[in-house]
Formats: structure tokens, C-alpha cells, sequence
């Protein structure tokens, strides 16, 4: 079960940048800054990958 | 009518994920022979398909498209963010590039400890493990458009081209350049699961450049991601193969 689990949502370090992800991208909804998400998401999905990437 | 930009991502994914599959059927067939460790691998290719057939008939039904857009994208982050990040480490020397044939040599470890019925049933996981993340791939590239045929075939394709690449070498595949594979998907899938998690929240407008912002976006994550690796470049460490 727990590699199945694995499989689909990947390890809690993935989990937590890509909830942290969606989150930014609801705020930044909710505040009507839709370009500034446009620009935002992709540059904290790449922080996101160097972080797991240096775990 | 092939939609060539869904079938291209699909069956670069799920060949990266059929070669894992088949490097634990080849070893496990060591042990129990060709004959079950394939039957065992079809089991799970059959459950994959029924899978992917009652996921396409529900997605079908009408459903809100935002929201499915949503849930699909975020598996796509969880998916791509965790493939790039991998192939940046190998990348960069801070891990230990895939090695097929270690992979290999463990399982065989592993089935000289086992019984027949336990090496059926490595042979099941390891197919339906590796085929979930396909499947995940194929309803997710068949959302767009309802592109069901290109992404189904661009993994079927993927199938058979690893299973002929496979028995024409028989070894563990080590020539498949797999973190290069990786590195490209994996910007590939970070890129439409960043586009599609926006613009369920943000609606259509949320991109400045529409569907242009896809191509934009998987070549940021592909500069960023070679970016990352020299920026985060170590002396290869020990195991390295490639």
C-alpha cells in the first residue's frame, strides 16, 4: 500500500512543495494578480525541483 | 486523426516506465521462466487497461472539465517536479545515475530468496507499479481534447518499442540513456501540469500567451533544470555508471 501511495502523490518533501505551489497560485488568484501567478508558478516550481534536488 | 504533440510526451513517459517494468520481468524470468514471469507482467497490463478504459468512460460522462483539469494537473506536478528534481541530482553528481543492471542484479537477490509464487507476484507489482504511473500519464495527456486515442497510443507504442528494444539486446537495457529521458519528460510534464493546475483556478486567461505558454514553459523548466545542474554540479559520486 505504502508504495502505491508512493507512486501516486511521491514522497511528503514533493508533497509539500507542490502543495505550497497550489497555494501561491490561490492566493495570487484570489488577490486578482492572475499575470503575477503567470510569472510566479513556474519560477517556485523550479525552486521547488532545485530544493528536492539538493535533499 | 494522431495528435502528435500528446502522443510524443506519452510515449517518451511511459517508455522510461516500461523499461523499469521490463528490467524486473527479465529477472524475475531468470528464476521462473519466460512463461510466467510474462504472464504475471500481462496480469498486470490487463488490469492497467481496464483501468484506463473505466477511467476514460467516467471522464466522458460530462463531468466539470476545471476540475478535473485540477486534479489531474496537481498528480502532473507530483509526477514532473519529483522526475526533474531526480534528474538534476544524477545531473548535478549529488545521486547515483539509475543503474538497470543493479536493479537487475537486485531482484535476481531478491527472487534467489523467494518461492515461485513470490516471484510471480514481484514480476505483477513491479508491472502494475511502473504501469500506474503510465496510466496516470495516459488519462492525463487524454484529457486534452479528449486526445484518449493519441495518449493510449503513444504508450502502447512506447510497449512494444521497449519490450523489441528488450528481447533484441537481452541484458538489462543499460544502453537506454534514462536520466536524459528523465530530464526531458520530466520538463515536459512539470510544464502541462503547471499550465492546466493555472488555468483550472485562473480560467483560460490566466496564461498571457494561451496554449503558446506551454511551449514557453517547458523550455524554462529545460533551461532551468541544466541551470540547476551546473549550479549544483559535485565530483561524480561512487556507483555512478554514465
Amino acid at each position: 500500500m505504502s508504495a502505491f501511495l508512493k507512486t501516486l502523490f511521491g514522497d511528503p518533501g514533493t508533497v509539500a512543495v507542490v502543495a505550497i505551489i497550489m497555494a501561491a497560485e490561490l492566493l495570487l488568484i484570489a488577490s486578482n494578480e492572475v499575470t503575477s501567478a503567470a510569472f510566479a508558478a513556474p519560477l517556485l516550481v523550479l525552486a521547488g525541483t532545485a530544493w528536492l534536488a539538493k535533499r | 486523426m494522431l495528435d502528435w504533440t500528446i502522443v510524443a510526451p506519452a510515449f517518451l513517459t511511459a517508455a522510461v516506465e516500461w523499461v523499469e517494468a521490463f528490467t524486473i520481468v527479465l529477472a524475475v524470468s531468470l528464476s521462473i521462466g519466460w512463461r510466467a514471469a510474462s504472464g504475471a507482467a500481462l496480469a498486470a497490463l490487463t488490469l492497467l487497461a481496464a483501468m484506463t478504459a473505466i477511467t476514460g468512460g467516467v471522464l466522458g460522462l460530462g463531468l466539470d472539465i476545471r476540475w478535473l483539469q485540477l486534479a489531474i494537473g496537481v498528480f502532473l506536478l507530483l509526477f514532473g517536479v519529483r522526475w526533474l528534481a531526480k534528474a538534476v541530482a544524477r545531473g548535478a553528481g549529488l545521486k547515483a545515475l539509475h543503474d538497470e543492471a543493479q536493479e537487475f542484479a537486485n531482484t535476481r537477490a531478491a527472487l534467489a530468496r523467494g518461492d515461485w509464487m513470490a516471484s510471480w507476484l514481484i514480476a505483477f507489482k513491479g508491472v502494475l507499479l511502473e504501469g500506474l504511473e503510465v496510466w496516470l500519464v495516459v488519462v492525463a495527456f487524454g484529457l486534452h481534447d479528449r486526445a484518449w486515442v493519441s495518449s493510449t497510443t503513444g504508450a502502447l507504442a512506447a510497449l512494444l518499442a521497449v519490450v523489441a528494444a528488450g528481447m533484441a539486446v537481452q541484458a538489462p537495457l543499460r544502453r537506454v540513456p534514462e536520466n536524459a529521458i528523465k530530464f526531458a519528460v520530466g520538463a515536459m510534464i512539470t510544464a502541462f501540469g503547471t499550465f492546466w493546475t493555472l488555468e483550472a483556478v485562473g480560467g483560460a486567461a490566466a496564461w498571457p500567451w494561451g496554449d503558446w505558454s506551454l511551449l514557453g514553459l517547458a523550455a524554462f523548466y529545460a533551461l532551468g533544470g541544466l541551470a540547476l545542474i551546473a549550479l549544483l554540479r559535485r565530483p561524480s559520486i561512487a556507483g555512478a555508471v554514465r
